[in-house]
């Protein structure tokens, strides 16, 4: 009986396998067509850091003489050297860090602060004011620009950190909206909860709400801190002294300059390419999940 | 959501009644609350809804940013309807959005389509795609400049091999654009397809099992299953692309600063240089609140255009 039953189940189980591995054989064209576009996307994606990191080491006059994607011989650090002691480059990261710095400690607060009074607060006008935020993400920002210099200047802080800084530290539409979701989920119970233990709103702003919101202040710091370092045109229009450069402005002008020198250019834009290519890696899910929560309401 | 869940401790009728009477702690609250706006409303006053307003005063006045600004009524818009240059830069944007949009939509879509699939390293595969999104313009502007350079450059190398000869790219007049559009199709294609992803996974698979039972091929399948249920993911990224590459500034910048002669200097291009070369504040004005109406002009017709077809929730 028992010796009938097992070798049912594993003429059985044979069938199956068989049946699997028959099925896996009618997919391997499928998979082999698959992984060929995937990986031609994968190079293509990953080329142009590939190139401008090999570039950035080799010696000038290896640059013209081999072909563009070949490793460096010898490798040399002497680009990086020249590029940040030289041309000024260790000022501009950190006006760089500065300035995306700031930008992510104002964000964090400032964003915070309104979206839990859009999420949590009862206040006359709650929903029209929430409105007009949002409607401001639909304006093109060159649209503002003119106006928006000719503010700074009237208070006079064209050139200045201030005027750099000041019109996106105060937190941003896209900010508040990512937190003000992200509060809308936490059980009220929770901070009733502490209010009849007679807490006030901060201290169920520090002890309730922000510990549970650690995940997503991540993830908008290092969007704000992202979008902040590749942030070109507004720092290009406010200032223009080298005591307040950020890198983006540094390179564009740094490539007016050495336009074909390109294993200076290739050190220098690597070195902005280069750490936000780490922190992707460092932070992938956070990151990936800030893009879906731009995109989906 | 609204009413007095703040406060909603006291159950009894009595004291709902006594609270009513009360002075209204909710005042205090909503004091409280309007200080927690405060900055960022200061923020968005100052730095967004007076600027808004004030592009659109600014473009009925000729001013070259520095002394008085002369009311010209609108003189701008004339002459900016007059000038060759505007509507050369008009063609322009939407020549680049035209050269963007199809291939950026239909490689992102593949790849996502490629992810659905249950097939090992896909998370990986996922990861690297979205790495060009995180790109610093100016500096990947350069590197694709070094990439299309006509004598020594990665891809005429390349072609080389193939036996083609490449055009000058960059410093060829037909050729820029295109080059240019080609480095934001490969920023963007991956940061798409996570949507497209997202959106295919949220198809219930019974749809395609009960059309498979009923002898629906694959492709049958993607055009009366998943293109129309993917239309609000559709539409999202549609929307979001053509606003962000009608608006493509750094990258033109770092690459052909409008050139050669005047072949990649989009509207977005004009504009800065109108305001911040030839200090032309009021008419760089007018050619901004253009822009604007376009894209509102063209949102709102994909919104009519997806309304029309699309049989599920636009939300």
């Amino acid at each position: 009986m028992t010796s009938v039953s097992t070798e049912l189940v594993s003429s059985k189980a044979v069938e199956a396998e068989k049946e699997a591995k028959a099925r896996f054989w009618r997919r391997v064209p499928g998979y082999v067509v698959a992984y060929i576009v995937l990986g031609l996307g994968a190079v293509i994606s990953l080329f142009p850091y590939f190139l401008a990191l090999v570039t950035s080491l080799k010696a000038p006059d290896q640059v013209f003489s081999s072909s563009s994607w070949s490793l460096p011989n010898p490798l040399t650090f002497q680009n990086y050297i020249d590029v940040v002691v030289k041309y000024n480059f260790l000022s501009f990261i950190w006006h760089s860090l500065l300035y995306a710095g700031l930008l992510t400690i104002g964000q964090l607060i400032f964003s915070t602060l309104a979206a839990y009074a859009f999420a949590r607060m009862e206040f006359p006008g709650r929903e029209q004011i929430f409105m007009l935020y949002l409607a401001t993400l639909m304006v093109p920002a060159i649209v503002t620009l003119i106006p928006l210099f000719i503010i700074l200047r009237t208070f006079g802080l064209v050139n200045t950190w201030f005027g750099l800084v000041l019109p996106y530290v105060l937190g941003t539409p896209f900010g508040i909206f990512l937190m003000r979701q992200f509060f809308l989920t936490i059980p009220k119970d929770l901070e009733n909860a502490a209010r009849i233990d007679g807490a006030s709103t901060m201290q169920i702003m520090f002890q309730v709400i922000l510990p549970l919101s650690r995940p997503i202040m991540a993830t908008l710091a290092i969007i704000t801190f992202v979008q902040a370092w590749n942030t070109f045109l507004w720092p290009l229009i406010i200032t223009d002294s080298t005591s307040l450069r950020v890198l983006t402005v540094g390179i564009a002008a740094f490539q007016s300059n050495f336009g074909t020198q390109w294993n200076l250019m290739m050190a220098a834009t690597f070195i902005a390419l280069g750490p936000l290519l780490l922190l992707f890696f460092l932070f992938q899910k956070h990151i990936v999940r800030s893009i879906h929560m731009s995109g989906f309401k | 959501m609204q009413g007095q869940d703040t406060l909603g401790i006291d159950q009894s009728p009595v004291s709902r009644v006594k609270e009513r009477y009360r002075l209204q702690p909710s005042t205090k609250l909503s004091l409280q609350a309007y200080a927690f706006l405060l900055p960022s409303f200061l923020g968005l006053l100052v730095f967004s809804l007076i600027p808004i307003i004030a592009v659109a005063v600014i473009s009925f006045f000729s001013w070259s940013l520095i002394g008085q600004p002369t009311f010209v009524g609108l003189k701008n818009y004339a002459t900016m309807f007059s000038s060759s240059s505007f509507w050369h830069s008009l063609l322009l944007t939407f020549y680049y959005v035209l050269l963007n949009i199809p291939m950026q939509t239909v490689f992102a879509l593949l790849l996502a389509l490629l992810l659905n699939q249950k097939i090992p390293g896909r998370g990986i595969f996922r990861t690297i795609f979205v790495v060009p999104w995180m790109a610093t313009a100016v500096a990947m502007g350069i590197v694709w400049q070094w990439i299309f350079d006509p004598q020594y450059g990665t891809l005429n190398t390349f072609l080389g091999v193939l036996h083609i000869t490449g055009p000058a790219w960059l410093s060829s007049p037909g050729w820029a654009l295109p080059a240019i559009a080609a480095v934001n199709i490969w920023q963007y294609t991956g940061y798409n397809m996570l949507f497209f992803l997202a959106g295919l996974q949220g198809i219930p698979p019974d749809f395609y099992e009960a059309t498979s039972l009923d002898g629906a091929t694959p492709i049958q399948q993607f055009f009366t299953i998943t293109l129309p249920l993917l239309s609000p993911t559709m539409f999202f990224v549609l929307v979001t692309d053509v606003i962000g590459s009608a608006q493509v500034f750094d990258t033109v910048y770092a690459m052909t600063k409008g050139g050669p002669g005047d072949a990649t200097s989009v509207l977005n291009f004009n504009i800065f240089r109108q305001a911040f070369e030839f200090f032309h504040a009021g008419y760089a004005s007018a050619l901004s609140m253009v822009l604007f109406a376009i894209l509102l002009i063209i949102t709102l017709l994909q919104v009519l255009f997806f309304r029309s077809r699309a049989i599920y929730d636009l939300s």
